[in-house]
């Protein structure tokens, strides 16, 4: 083969050249893989470090970690899953999460497949103290404990309604809204049924008087009258489109894609924070609670991490953590603890503000909440709906 | 191969438009990689563009202290490095292997194919637990290695593609001149497909820096990057991230650049010497 | 080939083949068969795992609930994103690999590839911004007069996904076609211009033929990593757009897992079909032979 400008392919030269890239190329991966294997987890780590495994939402950053170490002695290391339950649960189910990570932080709900199998170990609340401190609405949340024993501890809890644009929709008090004619085009829901059909749910009994009992927990023929509603309204173009995780949701709305949609309160907070007249809606029909519970896996359990996955836990409540996350994301740590440390703490952060934050949540929950629940009781046939939805 | 000199003169038929079509595709291709690093300009959190006075490096200077965004990337860079450092031989292999069989070409080709059908989610699932029963625990290396699977066939088509450029009579001339079947590999065809084996080096590079399915159920403690930006953007994403993809297209133009002027240097020296443009020069 | 010879040629192949063949096996097969089997095992309700009582009930459930129209409509979109990216990447390789000098075929590779090294999710979520009511496009029209209110199909449509999926996939195409105009000889080309051959005579006769597994290589790798992808196709796609990575995560959110390994099996299997019948039709194992002395 001939090629132009070329030195004869066979000379010694080119030869050299050649055997001297393939030993580059090797000497490359075999660097890659020594650099690597210095960076190999080692087996045995510091007594006090603990694996966080858990939704972004629950994280404070690695400023935050540190000073949450200065102060409960507990190290973490905190690892994002991903925010959504199924590949979660699929990972600790079948897969090795339980090998590396000691304690997991995600939505409520799960708690009671993965306790039945093993796979999550109770929690011992004589090594939670600061649990008595707990809202004692948020300690009663039916999915997470099991068989009397506590396998969640509450970690971040809310209650959800609508974002809307108040130059563009006025102030708005129904859920309703989002599915009006006139607004065809310029509404959104989140891509999940566990949000989006228990909203559906909440309008159609409290301002269309549909016969649905529960909310959270339908009927295989109260699940037909919500979806069959979701799906008309989708097929006639209401919704501009459904949203996945914080960025697009905020983006939807920052870029006035859509004037208001059904999503999470932080949302809210941080469009305002780049400018924009938004709001949280109160809703007549009630607000969807929710939940993010921290979960001790067994890998812990077995790996001798129990002691120090308790102090995670107690710490969780012990005031920092609550007002941190205040401060970076808006989300509520349910105990009066975050007051109490905001107030011994002024500099750092402003206790009114941490106050006002609990007052909001706790106000919110005083009123009318239905809870979100990951594993109604025909949790299977919603899946099946909602594909239905997605091929309307 | 250029044959740029030779189809010079009476091209004038498909040039233009071929062009259009070529810029045309650079358009699709660089409106969101341009996008982002204008955006990452604008020194505000909301992302959007601004006019050009306003531009800022503010969002640069943070992503340096991005230390979860580093250490993501490191691990990233080591998993396909080591993916793409096993991936190139062992597909070279395997297309040698390919070219020398007879009958039991369809089915080899089959079984090639096969592994790159399976949805990565369930790949890497089914994978984890295999690798769980044989005591191997989750780090850069389980992820490599389910990177090497969703790589492999991959490198061996494109090896397969450079192989068939070698002329069979030019190794049949190294042969006639005495050489064994080895050293005519080595002497002959290696160098003739130097550039294609850095192009698979480079594809199963960004495939694996790019993949997350399988990655999810193999990953360690240190996430990879995809896994990394997925889980930024489901919980709130500081701009850096936005930052960090300006930064790689810069950094990445300035590499080239530097290759170019290098290489205009390095011309007015001995021939022979590769420019060391990697798909076109075999 | 005299025995001797040949013998030691099918030896040579075996061990060149093996490496590749432990990696399939020991990481491909394996996981999959441990998977296939799971598929026919049953959902436990008591401890929401599988239990090993054999049921089809995982392949009787793929054919309600549309499910089945899921897997054909993100093969009928990757074959879509394939063929875009083909009929888009043949000129721009033909561009690189023929039509222009070694600086600027270089220059064009590295331009093409840059991209990839960014993130794919955000480059998608860019795109949102792009095409959406107040993006770039929308804006530019608007301050033209083109339009006097926002488009709105440039988002949130089959547009876009395609566009988004297009434009995250080209250089897959573009690099195996640039590869093998190595197997183009300039004598062959020169021979065709001293015969009189225009340019798409020459382009029609010699350069495709000879850069068709190339082509085919480029398909090949645009269609399967497009049929795996979800991220434009929910970044970009309308209300509740579907595929099937995004079908498989909506199925193990309900712990659905012998369904989900049915999904995964029935897809890998009507692709292999469909390599199956490629590759007597177009006759793909000979595509990568020599092109002759």
């Amino acid at each position: 083969m001939t090629h132009s400008g070329r030195s004869n392919p066979s000379s010694p030269i080119r030869s050299r050249l050649t055997r001297r890239q393939l030993v580059q190329r090797a000497a490359v991966g075999a660097g890659a893989l020594a650099v690597g294997t210095l960076r190999v987890p080692r087996a045995a780590q510091a007594a006090n470090e603990i694996n966080f495994w858990a939704s972004g939402t629950l994280d404070i950053g690695d400023d935050g970690w540190k000073i949450f170490a200065n102060e409960s002695d507990v190290k973490v290391d905190f690892t994002d899953n991903g925010n959504d339950p199924g590949p979660v649960v699929a990972r600790l189910a079948a897969g090795n999460a339980s090998d590396i990570y000691d304690v997991g932080g995600l939505d409520g709900g799960s708690e009671r497949e993965l306790a039945k199998r093993g796979l999550i170990a109770p929690w011992d609340l004589t090594q939670i103290p600061n649990y008595a401190s707990v809202w004692e609405w948020a300690k009663n949340i039916p999915y997470s404990t099991f068989e009397g024993r506590v396998y969640g501890i509450p970690s971040v809890i809310n209650a959800d309604s609508m974002i809307a644009l108040r130059n563009r929709v006025g102030l708005v008090d129904s859920y309703g809204v989002i599915f009006d004619r006139t607004l065809r085009g310029k509404t959104a829901m989140e891509d999940a049924w566990i949000n989006s059909v228990i909203f559906t749910a909440i309008y159609l009994k409290n301002s269309e008087n549909a016969k649905i009992s529960e909310p959270g927990d339908l009927t295989a023929d109260e699940l037909g009258l919500v979806m069959e509603f979701l799906i008309k309204h989708k097929k006639d173009g209401q919704f501009r489109t459904f949203w996945n995780g914080w960025e697009q949701g905020l983006q939807l709305v920052a870029n006035q894609e859509v004037w208001v949609m059904t999503g999470w309160e932080p949302i809210v907070y941080a469009a305002r924070r780049r400018g924009l007249d938004c709001y949280y809606a109160v809703p007549k029909e009630g607000y969807e609670a929710w939940c993010n519970n921290s979960i001790l896996l067994k890998g812990a359990v077995d790996r001798k991490r129990s002691k120090t996955a308790h102090q995670l836990a107690n710490a969780f409540l012990s005031g920092f953590y609550g007002c941190k996350l205040g401060a970076l994301r808006g989300y509520a740590v349910p105990t009066d603890n975050n007051v109490a440390y905001a107030t011994a703490h002024a500099r750092a952060f402003d206790p009114a503000a941490v106050k006002e934050l609990s007052e909001h949540v706790k106000a919110k929950f005083a009123g009318k909440v239905y809870w979100q629940n990951t594993r109604p009781a025909n949790f299977q046939l919603y899946e099946e709906w909602w594909q239905r939805l997605r091929n309307a | 191969m250029t044959l740029h000199p030779i189809v010079g003169d009476r091209t004038n038929g498909g040039r233009p438009l071929f062009s259009i079509i070529t810029a045309l595709c650079l358009m699709i291709m660089y409106a969101p990689a341009l996008y982002l690093l204008l955006a990452s300009l604008n020194p505000d959190e909301q992302l959007g563009l601004v006019a050009p006075t306003r531009y800022s490096l503010n969002w640069y200077v943070a992503l340096l202290d991005d230390h979860r965004l580093f250490r993501a990337l490191e691990e990233s860079t080591v998993v396909a490095l080591a993916t793409a450092a096993v991936a190139t031989p062992i597909g070279l292999a395997a297309a040698l292997a390919y070219r020398a069989m007879t009958r039991m070409r369809s089915i080899f080709l089959l079984v090639i194919l096969s592994t790159m059908l399976v949805p990565g989610t369930i790949e890497g699932l089914g994978l984890s637990v295999i690798l769980r029963l044989v005591g191997l625990s989750p780090s850069w290396v389980t992820v490599a290695l389910g990177h090497l699977l969703w790589t492999l066939p991959f490198a061996i088509v494109v090896s397969l593609i450079g192989l068939s450029a070698v002329r069979p009579s030019t190794v049949a001339a190294a042969r006639d001149l005495g050489a064994g079947p080895t050293r005519a590999f080595v002497d002959v065809t290696l160098p003739l497909i130097r550039g294609n084996l850095v192009s698979s080096f480079v594809f199963a590079f960004l495939l694996s820096l790019n993949e997350y399915a399988r990655a999810y159920y193999l990953v360690g403690r240190q996430n990879t990057l995809p896994l990394y930006m997925f889980g930024a953007m489901n919980s709130g994403a500081s701009p850096t991230i936005y930052a960090f993809s300006g930064a790689v297209l810069l950094v990445s133009f300035a590499a080239v650049a530097l290759i170019f002027v290098i290489a205009a240097r390095r011309q007015s020296g001995p021939p022979g010497v590769s420019l060391g443009a990697y798909p076109t020069h075999v | 080939m005299p025995d001797k010879v040949a013998g030691r040629r099918r030896r040579a192949a075996f061990f060149l083949a093996l490496p590749s063949l432990v990696v399939f096996i020991s990481i491909g097969f394996v996981p999959l068969a441990l998977v296939a089997i799971w598929s026919f095992w049953s959902f436990d309700p008591e401890t929401y795992w599988i239990k090993p009582v054999w049921s089809l009930a995982s392949y009787t459930a793929l054919l309600k609930n549309g499910r089945a129209a899921v897997l054909l409509q993100t093969a009928g979109l990757a074959a879509l994103t394939a063929t875009v990216s083909t009929l888009l990447a043949v000129p721009a390789a033909t561009v690189i690999g023929l039509l222009s000098g070694p600086r600027r075929a270089t220059l064009l590779v590295a331009l093409f590839t840059i991209p990839f090294f960014t993130s794919g999710l955000v480059r998608a979520f860019a795109w949102r911004l792009v095409l959406g009511r107040e993006g770039v496009i929308n804006n530019v029209l608007i301050s033209l007069g083109v339009v006097h209110t926002p488009v709105e199909w440039l988002l949130f449509s089959d547009f876009a996904v395609v566009l988004g999926m297009v434009a995250a996939h080209l250089p897959l195409a573009i690099v195996p076609i640039v590869l093998a105009f190595a197997r183009i000889e300039g004598s062959v080309i020169r021979a065709s211009q001293d015969l009189g051959a225009g340019f798409w005579t020459m382009f029609s006769s010699i350069v495709l033929p000879l850069i068709m597994p190339g082509v085919v290589a480029g398909f090949l790798f645009v269609f399967v990593v497009a049929i795996g992808t979800s991220m434009e196709i929910q970044l970009l796609g309308g209300a509740g757009a579907s595929s099937i990575a995004i079908m498989i995560n909506d199925v193990m959110r309900v712990v659905n897992f012998p369904l989900a390994f049915a999904i995964a099996t029935v897809v890998a299997i009507l692709l292999i079909v469909v390599i199956i019948v490629a590759d007597r039709a177009l006759e793909l194992s000979r595509l990568f032979e020599d092109r002759g002395a």
